[in-house]
C-alpha cells in the first residue's frame, strides 16, 4: 500500500467516522433548537 | 500643563480614562439574521452551478448535504461566541493555537473575504448579461429585431457574457469602494428589506417550482455514487492523471462535498453579529443560527435539487450553469413573458443580494486588517485615517485593489473564482474548529454552550461532536488541496504573501510601539475602566462633552474652551474608536485601543487646553457607531451639553437627527441635552435632543392665540388656557393620526415637507375670525421659548 493510498484511507475513514458524529450533533442540535424555539417568552423581534 | 491631572503619583502626566465596553446599539434575531443572510444567501446564485460543473449533475446531493453540514458548523460557532463575546476566527485561533497560526488562519479568512467580491460581482454580471441575450434573442424570434442591426452583428446580437460580467463586477466594486472611503453606515435594516425581498422570490420560486413538478413532472438527480460523479477535467487539479478518484467511492463523496463546501461561506458573520444582539444573547444566538440555517437550507439546496429536476441537461449545462436560477425561471410552467418577468425579478433581487456580498466582502475583510493592524501585526501606516471622511482609506485601497486583480485575471470565470474561494471558507473553518477543541483543555473560563455530544472517560471529557465535525472539515480541506489546484496555489500564494507581511510588520511595529510607549509614559497615563461614569473620569454633572476626531479640526473644542469657566464646569474631550462590523468580532486591549493616532489627536487637544489656559478630561471610548457613543458617553456623564464640529459628510440638521436617533435608543430614564454644531466659519447652530418645546412660528402663536380669545367667551371656557387648546388639539391630532385620518395627515405633511415650506398656517388662521372683537385679555400663560432649533427631533 503506497503513501497516497494510505493517505486515502485515512481520510475516508475522518470522512465517515466525522459524519457519523455530525449526525448525532445534527439529531441533538434540533431537538434543543426545536425548545429554543418554542420557547418564546422572552423574544424580542424588532 | 493645563489639562487634568489625576495621577496618583502626582506627575504631571495627563490621565487618559480608556473605556473597554464597546458602546453598543443592539439588534433582534431577525436583523442579524438578515444581515448574515445577505452573505451566505448570496451563494445560492451560483453555487449549485460551479458544483455540476465540476462533479456532475448529482451536485444538488452534496449542496444540500453541505447546507445540512452548516447547521453543525454554526454549533462550533455559537460555542466560541458562548466563551469570548467577540468568537471570531482570528481571537479563537490565537487563544488556542498561537499568534502564528493565528496569523495563518487569518490570512485564509482575507482569502475568503477577498474572493467574496468578485465571485459576488461576477455572478450578479452573468444573471444581467444572460437576461439581456435571452430578451434580445426572443425579440429575434418575434421578429423584433431589425435586419441592419442583424446584419451588423451577424445574426442575433448578443453581448459577452464574461466580458460584460467583468466590466459589471469592476463597476460594482468602485462603487463600493467609494461608498465605504466615504465611511457608509452598515444598516441592517437594509439587510432586513433586502431579504424580505428575497423572500417574497424564494416563495414565488419554490411554489412554482412544485407547481411545475405537479403538472409536467421530473426525476430527481442521480444519488451520488461513484458511478454518478462525473468528474470534470478541472475538477481533479494534481489528481487529473490519477487512478485514486475513480477507485475509492468514498473519496468520491470527499471530492463532490469539496467542491459544494462554497455553498456555505459567510457563517463568520455569525460572531461578528453575536456583540450586537439584544439579550438574551445566546438564546437569540441559536435563533439567528436556526433562521439562517432554515433558510439557507430551503433557498440554497432546494432550488439547486429544483433547478436540476426542471431544466433540460443540456440547456442547463450549456446555457445556464452560471445562472442557474435565471435557467429556473424560465423552465417553469406558463407563458413566456411571465416568465420572463419572472426572470428579470430573479435578476433584481441577485443583483440586490450579490452587491450587498460585494459590500460586505469590502467591509468585513477592512474590519479584519484593522483588527489586525490594532494587534500590531500589520503597520500603522495602513490605518491612517482618511483626510476627510476619516476612514482606513489605505486598507480599503489595497483590498478593493486585490479585488480588481482578481476580477480582471479571472476574466468572468465564476467556476475558477468559485474554486479559489472555498480555499478561504474551508481552511478558516479548519482552524477555528481545531481551536475550539484545544479550548475544550486549554480555556478554563466560563462557557454557556457546548456542541453535543460529550462524554467523560476517568474524568476527561472526549468532545465527539465537535472532533467529529473537525474530522469531515479537515479532511475535506485536505482532499481539497489535491482537487483545486488553482485554489491551492492561489490560496497558499495569497496567505504566505499575507503571512509575511504580518510578520514582517509585526517586527517593525514591536521596535515602533515600544519607542511609543515610552514617549507616551512621559505624556500620558492610561486608566482602564469597564464603563464611562462621572467619577471614573472625575468630572461634575452638566459638563460638556466634546468629541474629537481629527486632530487638524478642533476649532470646535477652541470655540468651548474660551466660552467655559472650566472652574465651574469641566470640559470633556471624548474619541470614539469604532469597531467595524468586521472588527467587532475581535477585542481590544487598552493600549490597542490608544495607539499612534489617539496620542496625536489628543496631543492636539492638550495643545489646545494650554493655548487658551483651560482644563479637559481625556477619554476614549470604543463603538460600534459614533452618534452612539456619543449619545451614551453624554448621557452617563450626565452631560447638559455637547459640542460638536460640522462633518464633512453631513448637514447640521443631520448630525442633529443621528444623535436624536441615537440618543432615543437609550433606555429610560434618560436626560435632555443641548447640541451644538461649530461651524468652521464660527456659525453656531444649536439644537435640543430629547422632547422638548418646539420654535413656534409666529403664525402659529397668532393663531394660538385667536383660538384661545375665541374659546374664551364660549360660556364656562373663562379658565381655558393656550395650553390647554394645545392638549385638546394635539390629543385629537394622535386620534386622527393614530386612525382615519393617518394617510391624509402623512400626505399633508410629505407635500410641505417636499415643497420645504411651511404648513399652511396663515391660510387656516385666516379662517379663524374672534367671535367679539374686544380688548385683549391678559395671558395667563408663558410665552412660547424662542430656542433657536429644533431640529433634532
Amino acid at each position: 500500500m503506497n503513501f497516497s493510498v494510505l493517505l486515502v484511507k485515512i481520510l475516508e475513514y475522518m470522512f465517515v467516522a466525522g459524519w457519523a458524529g455530525t449526525v448525532v450533533v445534527l439529531v441533538l442540535t434540533f431537538v434543543e433548537d426545536a425548545g429554543t424555539l418554542l420557547d418564546r417568552k422572552d423574544e424580542n423581534s424588532h | 500643563m493645563s489639562s487634568t491631572s489625576n495621577s496618583p503619583t502626582g506627575s504631571n502626566r495627563v490621565r487618559i480614562v480608556v473605556a473597554t465596553s464597546v458602546m453598543l446599539t443592539f439588534i433582534s434575531y431577525w436583523r442579524a439574521a438578515a444581515i448574515i443572510l445577505n452573505d451566505l444567501g448570496s451563494s445560492a446564485f451560483y453555487a449549485c452551478g460551479i458544483a455540476e460543473q465540476a462533479i456532475g449533475k448529482s451536485a444538488p446531493w452534496f449542496v444540500l448535504g453541505v447546507m445540512l453540514f452548516a447547521f453543525a458548523v454554526r454549533a462550533v460557532y455559537v460555542e466560541s461566541c458562548s466563551m469570548f463575546v467577540r468568537g471570531g476566527v482570528y481571537r479563537v485561533v490565537k487563544e488556542a493555537l498561537g499568534g502564528t497560526l493565528a496569523k495563518f488562519s487569518v490570512s485564509a479568512l482575507m482569502f475568503d473575504y477577498i474572493l467574496t467580491g468578485p465571485v459576488s460581482g461576477v455572478s450578479a454580471g452573468q444573471y444581467i448579461a444572460g437576461l439581456i441575450n435571452d430578451t434580445i434573442a426572443i425579440a429575434d424570434a418575434h421578429g423584433w429585431i431589425p435586419v441592419a442591426i442583424h446584419h451588423l452583428f451577424n445574426g442575433t446580437p448578443q453581448v459577452g457574457v464574461n466580458g460584460a460580467s467583468v466590466l459589471f463586477a469592476v463597476a460594482v466594486t468602485l462603487y463600493y469602494w467609494w461608498e465605504n472611503i466615504k465611511g457608509i453606515e452598515a444598516s441592517s435594516e437594509k439587510a432586513l428589506w433586502v431579504m424580505q425581498i428575497t423572500t417574497v422570490m424564494v416563495v414565488m420560486l419554490l411554489g412554482w417550482s412544485f407547481f411545475t413538478l405537479f403538472k409536467v413532472g421530473g426525476h430527481l438527480p442521480p444519488f451520488p455514487t461513484l458511478a454518478n460523479i462525473h468528474y470534470s477535467q478541472e475538477s481533479l487539479g494534481f489528481w487529473k492523471h490519477s487512478k485514486l478518484p475513480h477507485m475509492f467511492a468514498i473519496l468520491g463523496l470527499i471530492i463532490g462535498f469539496g467542491h459544494s463546501v462554497l455553498a456555505m461561506s459567510g457563517e463568520e458573520s455569525l460572531a461578528q453579529v453575536y456583540r450586537e444582539l439584544a439579550h438574551p444573547k445566546l438564546k437569540n444566538l441559536k435563533r439567528t443560527a436556526i433562521v439562517i440555517g432554515v433558510y439557507s437550507f430551503l433557498f440554497t439546496g432546494l432550488v439547486s435539487l429544483l433547478a436540476v429536476m426542471l431544466i433540460p441537461d443540456d440547456v442547463r449545462t450549456r446555457v445556464y450553469s452560471d445562472n442557474l436560477i435565471a435557467g429556473l425561471a424560465m423552465h417553469m410552467v406558463g407563458p413566456q413573458v411571465l416568465r420572463l418577468a419572472f426572470r428579470a425579478f430573479v435578476v433584481v433581487v441577485g443583483f440586490l443580494i450579490l452587491s450587498g456580498a460585494v459590500n460586505t466582502a469590502i467591509v468585513g475583510s477592512n474590519g479584519v486588517l484593522n483588527r489586525v493592524s490594532e494587534d500590531g501585526v500589520l503597520a500603522d501606516w495602513f490605518r491612517r485615517p482618511h483626510k476627510k471622511f476619516g476612514t482606513t482609506y489605505r486598507i480599503i485601497n489595497l483590498i478593493v485593489g486585490l479585488q480588481l486583480f482578481t476580477i480582471i485575471v479571472s476574466w468572468g470565470n465564476i467556476y475558477t473564482l468559485g474554486e479559489a474561494y472555498a480555499f478561504g471558507v474551508v481552511w478558516s473553518f479548519v482552524f477555528k474548529t481545531i481551536s475550539m477543541l484545544v479550548l475544550r483543555y486549554r480555556y478554563k473560563g466560563e462557557r454557556m454552550w457546548k456542541v453535543p455530544p460529550n462524554f467523560h472517560i476517568f474524568g476527561v471529557e472526549i468532545p465527539i461532536g465537535l472532533a467529529s465535525v473537525g474530522m469531515v472539515l479537515l479532511a475535506t480541506a485536505i482532499v481539497n488541496l489535491f482537487t483545486k489546484s488553482v485554489a491551492t496555489v492561489s490560496g497558499l500564494i495569497f496567505s504566505i504573501v499575507f503571512f509575511a507581511i504580518f510578520t514582517f510588520s509585526e517586527k517593525v511595529n514591536r521596535r515602533k510601539h515600544a519607542h511609543t510607549a515610552a514617549q507616551m509614559q512621559e505624556q500620558f497615563q492610561l486608566q482602564q475602566a469597564e464603563s464611562v461614569a462621572r467619577e471614573t473620569v472625575g468630572i461634575r454633572a452638566g459638563n460638556v462633552l466634546v468629541p474629537v476626531r481629527d486632530y487638524n479640526t478642533l476649532n470646535h473644542l477652541r470655540w468651548v474652551l474660551e466660552r467655559t469657566d472650566t472652574h465651574e464646569q469641566d470640559v470633556v474631550v471624548m474619541t470614539a474608536r469604532i469597531s467595524q462590523f468586521g472588527a467587532a468580532a475581535y477585542g481590544l486591549s487598552t493600549e490597542q485601543m490608544f495607539s499612534d493616532y489617539e496620542q496625536t489627536l489628543f496631543t492636539r487637544a492638550v495643545s489646545v487646553a494650554e493655548s487658551v489656559g483651560k482644563k479637559i478630561s481625556l477619554l476614549v471610548v470604543p463603538a460600534r457607531d459614533a452618534w452612539s457613543a456619543i449619545a451614551q458617553t453624554a448621557h452617563n456623564l450626565e452631560s447638559s451639553g455637547v459640542v460638536t464640529g460640522l462633518s464633512s459628510k453631513m448637514t447640521t440638521a443631520e448630525q442633529a437627527f443621528g444623535l436624536g436617533s441615537a440618543w432615543e435608543a437609550i433606555p429610560e430614564p434618560k436626560r435632555q441635552f443641548v447640541l451644538q454644531i461649530v461651524q468652521l466659519d464660527g456659525i453656531v447652530d444649536t439644537f435640543r435632543i430629547g422632547p422638548h418645546t418646539p420654535t413656534m412660528k409666529n403664525e402659529d402663536v397668532v393663531l394660538l392665540h385667536r383660538l384661545w380669545l375665541n374659546l374664551t367667551r364660549e360660556p364656562g371656557l373663562e379658565n381655558v388656557h393656550h395650553h390647554d387648546i394645545l392638549t385638546e388639539a394635539l390629543t385629537r391630532f394622535a386620534r386622527d393620526y393614530g386612525a382615519r385620518d393617518r394617510e391624509d395627515i402623512v400626505k399633508e405633511l410629505r407635500r410641505h415637507g417636499a415643497e420645504g415650506g411651511p404648513l399652511p398656517v396663515r391660510r387656516i388662521a385666516d379662517q379663524v375670525h374672534t367671535v367679539q372683537p374686544g380688548p385683549a385679555r391678559a395671558d395667563r400663560d408663558v410665552g412660547a421659548s424662542g430656542a433657536k432649533g429644533d431640529g433634532a427631533k
